[in-house]
């Protein structure tokens, strides 16, 4: 995945095949994990700070839904579109934005469910099927990632 | 015969002092971003130039001690604003939290 141009407000990205082909099946199927629990405060023991800890995950649940909403807003044609053997992926500044979120969440749920491994490799071969796909997520998420921040200056 | 420009009575200049004395009484949070294997660096860093408004430099040297230190004060703010700040970054989905400055 390659930035071909950028304005002052979108950006085109250049995607192989296999590329645009994972880049929208993790879009369809977000969201892949179930949404934890955050803590608000690690010391806060006021009543104060449970009660923001509700709104946090409340406010956090809202959020997933409307990631999920630009998910499948991101995948109508305009955005992608057949360009040689590949496709090319125009967003706006504000859409990249949520797709780095979407990205990221899918990067973290999949940590999260794999029970938070130091490496981000495994370091065990006998994986289940479950465990297998949540390393391959995880990772491919975050060469997207990489992919959309490596090119700003 | 007073001037014109010149009040009769002049108020009394001792309220600003009570206004000032209340603001800081009011508790402070610092907003902390805690370190994880999982987030990328150059991610950390896009999203601290984001929320806050960070040059590059400043949200790699706050990123760098994340990751160095374990953790980062990213800023001490009041708790409406330190609120804001955790619900910004959990969005990116950052380990961020609120904790009492004193």
């Amino acid at each position: 995945m390659k930035l071909v141009k950028q304005s002052a407000t979108s950006w085109q990205y250049g995607l192989d095949a296999n590329e645009a082909n994972l880049l929208t099946l993790l879009l369809k199927e977000f969201p892949f994990t179930d949404l934890d629990p955050v803590n608000m405060s690690k010391t806060d023991q006021e009543p104060e700070a449970k009660e923001r800890e509700k709104l946090l995950n409340e406010s956090l649940v809202a959020h997933r839904n409307e990631l999920k909403q630009s998910a499948e807003s991101l995948l109508v044609p305009k955005k992608f579109k057949a360009q040689g053997n590949g496709m090319v992926m125009t967003v706006s500044s504000e859409e990249r934005e949520l797709l780095l979120q979407i990205l990221n969440d899918i990067r973290v749920g999949c940590w999260n469910a794999l029970g938070r491994p130091e490496k981000r490799e495994p370091e065990i071969t006998n994986l289940s099927a479950k465990e297998n796909r949540n390393y391959g997520l995880m990772n491919v998420a975050g060469f997207f990632e990489h992919s959309l921040i490596k090119t700003e200056k | 015969m007073p001037s014109i420009l010149e009040p009769a009575t002049k108020p009394k200049r001792t309220v600003k002092k009570e206004t000032r004395w209340n603001d800081d009484l009011a508790p402070t949070y610092y907003v902390i971003c805690w370190n994880d294997p999982v987030n990328l660096m150059v991610y950390v860093t896009h999203v601290f130039m984001k929320i806050f408004g960070w040059n590059r430099q400043k949200a790699e040297k706050q990123m760098l001690e994340v990751h160095e230190k374990g953790k980062s004060v990213l800023i001490r703010e009041g708790a409406e604003k330190a609120e804001f700040y955790v619900h910004q970054l959990q969005n990116y989905k950052l380990h961020a939290t609120m904790e009492p400055a004193e």
